[in-house]
């Protein structure tokens, strides 16, 4: 068996630890052997052109994987997944997304939404544009799930970015809007999932109603009318306390 | 910031974008008109309803819209996507024609010249080719003088176009222009024969000249000399003079497979012919008449033997009375070289008058100072239309053009070229030759999402039999209804699928190829440019060539860096920066081996 970790990023934690949690806590049910690694992949370090820096941080990360000897890192967020398939040296990103569907859902989860009268219309990541195998898990836990979904025009390899991506939101805000107001314009549903948490931010910050695959997962059946998670990563005391406490959550469940 | 220098790899790429991006690559239409129309721009004004405008547009380029709305051999609908994909091209010119009839007022003409120059120049003719090069030539501030064998302006459209085709008062109105903008016109005299060549030179600092191709040319096949043969410039231009023809007989027949061909033909009709012939070595489907003329000269009757050669003209009494046709088999030789070969087979038709439409041939006029190639076409250089005499230019059919808007921009070329000759530049300089006439489009897109084959609404034509026997014009031209539909149906084509996709690069340019130009001529870049891509890719994704326009933004970011103590220069980036510490900080990281390992 290779040895697996577990990743979940920085947005993730920073808006729902509790996800991470129940995620490595099931994660290890299925591989009792699995390690973590909370830290940042550095993406936003390299994005700003701190080119020399970003190696540096690379490297910090790099030490973590090798000291907790990880050839497979499981990855939730997929900036990680690029920033590691570009620049680890001996370990490769698993997305979440794509492992699902082979380790299969907790029983109890599966078709526990199949009564919901909500449609979610599925927004795709754009950094894994072509990554058709992690898109597919998306598609296939909505439907083992039991929610009805729909596909906006532009989706997987054409999907349209939320305006996040390249660290333009502090350098030109107002474009930023303009572009994840453009991607929502499309949308069919007034029910979103994203599988990033920094797409869902994004969403969530001109009103469109947003849920992370993991908040399906763990959290309620959401129904007409439900209000989505509260929008977070908008208030970084919260994010760096829920991150804090995510890094916690991690800990205790890799001690045990 | 200090000063950024770019890497070397980014000005590579952007290089290669900037010589590759079809951003601002002509649509078909417009790169196959000779004089580079904004068709898709005046296509879409009209649709829209914006008569005015549209002709503006047109008006940029040239000086007589209607008259090219009915008659232009339009190119641009042969090149037309429309056509090229489904065979149903936008119907360019009869738009052209409407919002010119509807719109166009003497008063908004554009007479703007440069101040005087106190050159002289001579025009010989004042057909497409002579009218355009003058037009040009005022603007430039030279004074110019176009010299007219006829009494009346317009050259082959005005004695070869028929005016069913083409009424006479179009042509008058739209050269209005000539006198609006200072040209001198002396009607009724003849350069080789009421002044001579070496006088016209020794009178003026240049000389362009543009005097058609007014010489018939007749096949000496047996009995070609007998009466009641004639060409077809003798034959149109009596006709377009009189309205008559009175040497011709009541049943005739004409020799070719052109428009020339088909205009004698139906010209026959209107003069009052009985019976109408044509015969031609092409076959129905290769006849080089465009579909429009063939479809009209069959509603009207005449008698087709496409892909039947004149063997023998019979004669008796010294006069036409039938004609010998023979099967053609072939057409080319095995190296593609004019060689007809016949098969036995013959038929013969009665008829009494014989009409060759099989070609024009310019006529010197230089009494041999120039020389001439196949057709009497003066020997130029294709790029300036220059002679072996440094003065002397040639414009239009005589020298190698075919039809109206070619001519014009043959005779813009040469008043471009006396342009350098009088401010003593090279003739090639400063100049995009490319641009001076037709040529492919570099553009090549995929249509656009959800285009469907439409049908083409092109004309509005009176019924045959009324028609063939009146000089009235044939063609009534598209309502506005017709317009607005046939202007929607313009995919207006242009690649920028790029922008279509990116939000920030529309807020800094109009395409990669100009934002990216700026940045290799300027060597400099806005920062905010570079740090507004979203690194998304949608760009590459959609770019038929697949450019990287995201590694140029990422790769100059990386020198923005560089040249900036090794942060951002975007002032919310220290957000960023804070950010990643906390990241990378103990507080907020871990790293577990599974327990028991
Ligand atoms: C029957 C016919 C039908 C055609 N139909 C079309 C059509 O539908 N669409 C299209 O685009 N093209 C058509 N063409 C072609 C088009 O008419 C010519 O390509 C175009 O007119 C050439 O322009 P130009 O200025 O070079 O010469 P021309 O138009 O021939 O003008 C030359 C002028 O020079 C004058 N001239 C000649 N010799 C002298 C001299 N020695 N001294 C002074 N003046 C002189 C002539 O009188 C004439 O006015 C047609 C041609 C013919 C013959
Ligand atoms: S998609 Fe954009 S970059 Fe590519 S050729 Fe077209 S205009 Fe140029
Ligand atoms: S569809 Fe419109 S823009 Fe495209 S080639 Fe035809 S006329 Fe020009």
């Amino acid at each position: 068996m290779t040895n697996k970790i577990f990743m979940p990023g920085c947005s993730l934690p920073s808006y729902n630890p509790e996800a991470v949690s129940k995620t490595a806590a099931y994660l290890k049910s299925v591989y009792p052997d699995m390690g973590a690694v909370q830290k940042c992949c550095g993406k936003p370090t390299a994005a700003i052109g701190q080119t020399e820096k970003f190696k540096e941080r690379f490297a910090d990360l790099q030490k973590d994987f090798d000291k907790v000897e990880a050839e497979e890192v499981i990855v939730a967020c997929q900036s990680c997944f690029g920033m590691i398939t570009k620049n680890a040296s001996g370990q490769k990103p698993v997305s979440l997304w794509a492992l699902l569907p082979q380790i299969g859902l907790p029983p109890e989860l599966v078709g526990k939404a199949k009564n919901s009268d909500v449609t979610f219309t599925i927004h795709d990541s754009c950094s894994t544009r072509f990554e058709t195998e992690l898109q597919e898990g998306i598609r296939w836990v909505l439907k083992e799930l039991g929610y009805k979904v729909v596909e906006p025009k532009h989706t997987r390899e054409n999907a349209r970015c939320c305006g996040f991506g390249g660290m333009v939101v502090p350098a030109n805000p107002d474009l930023a809007d303009r572009v994840i107001k453009r991607r929502v314009e499309e949308f069919e549903t007034d029910y979103v999932v994203v599988y990033c948490a920094a797409c869902r931010a994004s969403m969530m910050g001109i009103g469109t109603k947003s849920w992370h695959i993991l908040d399906l997962l763990w959290g309620p059946v959401v129904m007409q009318g439900d209000e989505p998670p509260a929008n977070v990563l908008a208030s970084p005391v919260k994010s760096w306390m829920n991150r804090y406490r995510s890094k916690v959550g991690l800990n205790r469940c890799m001690a045990c | 910031m200090k000063h950024v220098n770019f890497s070397q790899p980014l000005y590579d790429t952007a290089q290669e974008i900037v010589d590759g991006c079809m951003g601002d690559a002509a649509p078909a239409c417009q790169s196959a008109c000779p004089m580079h129309t904004d068709v898709k721009q005046y296509v879409k004004l009209a649709a829209e309803g914006e008569y005015q405008q549209a002709v503006d547009v047109i008006r940029q380029k040239i000086f007589m819209p209607q008259v090219l709305g009915r008659i232009c051999a339009h190119p641009c609908e042969a090149a037309c996507r429309r056509n090229e994909e489904f065979s149903q091209p936008i119907s360019v010119a009869a738009i052209k024609r409407f919002v010119a009839e509807k719109a166009d007022k003497k008063e908004n003409w554009n007479l703007a010249q440069a101040p005087a120059t106190g050159k002289k120049v001579a025009v010989v003719g004042a057909g497409p080719a002579g009218a355009q090069a003058a037009v040009e030539l005022r603007r430039q501030g030279h004074a110019v003088t176009i010299f007219e064998k006829l009494k009346v302006f317009g050259g082959m459209m005005r004695v070869g176009i028929p005016e069913y085709r083409l009424p006479r008062d179009v042509i008058d109105f739209e050269y209005g222009y000539l006198d609006m903008m200072g040209v001198e016109v002396k009607f009724g005299v003849e350069v080789g024969k009421d002044i001579t060549f070496d006088e016209l030179r020794s009178d003026h600092d240049a000389v362009i000249l543009a005097h058609g191709a007014h010489v018939g040319s007749i096949i000496p096949i047996k009995g070609h000399e007998a009466e009641g043969v004639y060409s077809a410039v003798e034959y149109l231009k009596e006709i377009s003079e009189t309205r008559a023809f009175p040497r011709a007989g009541k049943r005739i027949l004409v020799i070719g497979g052109g428009d020339v061909a088909m205009d004698c033909a139906r010209s026959s009709w209107r003069i009052g012919a009985d019976e109408v012939h044509q015969c031609s070595l092409e076959e129905m489907e290769a006849l080089p008449a465009s579909q429009v003329e063939i479809d009209e000269a069959m509603e009207e009757r005449v008698a087709f033997n496409a892909g039947w050669g004149p063997k023998e003209i019979l004669v008796e009494d010294g006069k036409v009375v039938g004609v010998v046709l023979q099967k053609v088999l072939s057409i080319f030789d095995g190296d593609g070289n004019f060689s007809p070969a016949y098969s036995d087979e013959t038929r013969e038709v009665a008829v009494d008058t014989v009409i060759f439409a099989t070609g024009q041939v310019v006529a010197d006029i230089t009494d041999g100072a120039l020389e001439q190639g196949r057709g009497g076409r003066y020997v130029v250089n294709k790029d300036t239309l220059a002679t072996s005499l440094p003065d002397v230019f040639v414009a239009g059919d005589a020298s190698g053009g075919a039809i109206v808007v070619e001519a014009m921009a043959l005779g813009r070329k040469a008043a471009l070229s006396i342009e350098r000759l009088f401010t003593e530049r090279a003739l090639e300089a400063d100049r995009n030759l490319e641009e001076e006439g037709a040529y492919k489009t570099r553009l090549d897109v995929p249509l656009p999402e959800g285009t469907v084959d439409t049908p083409r609404i092109h004309h509005n034509t009176r019924p045959a039999e009324e028609r063939k026997r009146d000089f009235i014009q044939v063609d009534l031209g598209l309502t506005e209804e017709q317009v607005t539909s046939e202007g929607d149906r313009c995919l207006q084509c242009e690649c920028k699928l790029c922008m279509n996709e990116c939000v920030m690069m529309n807020d800094f340019g109009d395409c990669p190829k100009s934002l990216f130009s700026d940045f290799i001529e300027k060597k400099e870049m806005e920062p905010l440019l570079a740090y507004s891509c979203n690194a998304c890719d949608q760009c590459t994704i959609v770019c038929p060539k697949d450019f990287p326009m995201k590694s140029i933004f990422m790769g100059a970011r990386a020198d923005f860096v560089k040249a900036n103590n090794g942060h951002s220069p975007i002032p919310g980036h220290k957000a960023i920066e804070m950010h990643q510490k906390l990241g990378f900080s103990r507080i907020f990281t871990m790293a577990k081996k599974a327990v028991g390992r």
